[in-house]
């Protein structure tokens, strides 16, 4: 009993202080700014399901994907889609620019939460992710590959062959085109399951909308004051809107159009253009679902003069790890962005109303209390699990 | 991520947008468009009723809006174009929307898409007997 004692005193000795609990203030909220941060979860949602990919969902089109997300066969200069998607990057590349055979014109996307988009590409140009898979694979500028070579690979390769049996139920046999697709289906499946964890915004979010004030008192009081300047007057949430801080739609913040002397990025017009010119849109033979439901927007959309140099409203999850920012990381820093929204020029944005984007005029305090609530949305991330087996 | 109860709060939102229900009901209208609910839209000539499909109209979510189109003393009308607004910024949607015009006299309105939280309006072509008339009603998505 005596030597229970003991150790119980030793181990109390050198066990480690608990660093005390820093009394924070739970700032008040009104039934109408709660509604508005209830809007922004619950996080995570249900796992992506795209009725237009057979195998979405798939655990074994899943662990197919994943091989050829990594496999740098899929590219004619030897380099996979994971060369400019770095895991340990947000599965971006932290380069202003991407750099596939060329420099290319725009910033290279984050993968994080891709699943939950309805439009894909910085201009819009693919109405799914499995559309989306394929421009970079066979895109001279990028990783220059074919429909050929990635159908040979499907084909010969005897562990993707099996592991494309598995994922699609039959050999990889049919035309090129086909297996194209199914590649570019199979890597879908995979991204899909790149969803971010919960973040400190969320566990307050959540506390906040069931009323547990002592939890939602442990979100620090500069992220509550950027917070209520998020949904308030800084009317960002009309275009970060929801649990993905996006409403998924294109907007023009200001950012200059051209990417070199003479020539401009056209950004959503020209993406409207290629996505209704190619064959692999969802009103195509392509889409596997039946009904009209999940083509409603690509049959809807039709460009016009204001989707000129409107670029695809990012979001914010793991925001404050995923720089440059803008389209074309034209603006390197966090800090830095929340400085362009408080002093954009209204010289530089057209409109007839009350502007979506003005120039905030922020103090450095609310410059700061942003940019706290801005980081509550990033989270450290787990390690990435190995590889499940391909083929078993 | 649906909320049932933003549904019933929309359905309660759309019978008090008809502040003067007893002489709507009195035109020759069907205002029940199968599901005993439904928005109605009238001026001194003509009376529109709408339900939309969904019924929660959410941000950045397609829906269809069901509608009947008459006039009050029980003509033929048309719905000869629609479209929907965000007065504040003055600007559209992303998205063009399709009349459809249905056997049972319905029309369907399909492609809408409010792609962001606000106030938005309704914009809406009718004619009848050689003439046109433009009606308009606000709703806010949340």
């Amino acid at each position: 009993m005596r030597r229970l004692a003991l150790l119980l005193a030793v181990a109390a000795a050198i066990a480690p202080v608990t660093p005390p609990v820093r009394a924070q203030q739970l700032l008040e909220w009104t039934p109408k700014e709660i509604d508005a941060v209830g809007q922004h979860g619950p996080w995570p949602p249900n796992p992506v399901r795209d009725p237009t990919n057979r195998v979405s969902g798939n655990p074994a089109a899943i662990a197919l994907g994943r091989a050829l997300f990594f496999d740098p066969r899929l590219s004619g200069r030897e380099a996979a889609c994971s060369a400019c998607h770095l895991p340990s990057l947000g599965w971006s590349d932290g380069n202003k620019r991407g750099h596939g055979a060329v420099e290319l014109d725009r910033r290279t996307p984050s993968l994080w939460n891709v699943g939950f988009r309805k439009w894909f590409g910085w201009d819009g140009s693919a109405d799914s992710l499995w559309m989306q898979s394929i421009r970079p694979i066979t895109d001279a500028r990028e990783m220059a590959g074919s429909v050929e070579l990635t159908a040979r690979l499907l084909r010969e390769d005897a562990t993707l062959a099996c592991g494309y049996r598995k994922a699609f139920g039959e050999a990889p046999a049919g035309s090129d085109e086909k297996l194209m697709v199914d590649a570019a289906k199979a890597l879908a499946a995979f991204q899909e399951t790149l969803v971010t964890p919960r973040t400190p915004f969320d566990d307050f979010r959540d506390a906040l909308v069931r009323g547990d004030r002592a939890a939602a008192a442990r979100y620090p009081v500069d992220a509550q004051r950027g917070l209520k300047l998020f949904i308030g007057t800084g009317n960002c949430s009309a275009c970060h809107f929801g649990p993905t801080f996006t409403n998924g739609e294109f907007g023009d913040v200001g950012i200059p159009f051209f990417v070199r002397p003479g020539e401009v990025d056209n950004g959503r017009f020209g993406g409207i253009e290629r996505l209704q010119a190619s064959p692999y849109n969802l009103l195509g033979r392509f889409n596997d679902d039946p009904s009209p439901a999940s083509s409603v927007r690509t049959r809807h959309v039709e460009k016009q003069h204001r989707n000129f140099g409107e670029f695809r409203v990012p979001g914010l999850r793991q925001v404050g790890r995923s720089g440059p920012y803008m389209h074309d990381g034209s603006v390197a820093k966090l800090e830095d962005v929340v400085t362009h929204y408080s002093e954009v020029s209204p010289d530089r944005l057209h409109s007839d109303g009350v502007p979506i984007v003005r120039a905030l005029g922020l103090s450095a305090g609310e410059k700061g209390d942003l940019i706290a609530f801005l980081r509550s949305l990033d989270t450290d991330i787990p390690t990435l699990l190995p590889a499940p087996p391909v083929c078993p | 991520m649906k909320h049932p109860t933003r549904a019933l709060a929309l359905a309660l939102t759309l019978f008090s947008a008809m502040p003067n229900l007893s002489e709507a009901l009195a035109a020759d209208c069907p205002l029940d468009l199968g599901h005993g609910t439904g928005l109605v839209v009238y001026t001194q000539r003509h009376m529109l009723a709408l339900r939309p499909e969904p019924l929660l109209i959410e941000v950045g979510i397609p829906f269809t809006l069901i509608m009947n189109v008459c006039t009050k003393r029980g003509e033929p009308a048309e719905l000869v174009a629609i479209d929907a607004t965000m007065p504040a910024h003055k600007h559209g949607m992303n998205y063009t929307p399709k009349i459809v015009a249905g056997v049972d006299g319905r029309y369907r309105v399909e492609g809408l898409v409010f792609h962001m939280p606000g106030e938005w309006e309704l914009v809406l072509d009718v004619r009848s007997g050689g003439e046109m008339e433009r009606l308009t009603h606000g709703l806010v998505v949340k």
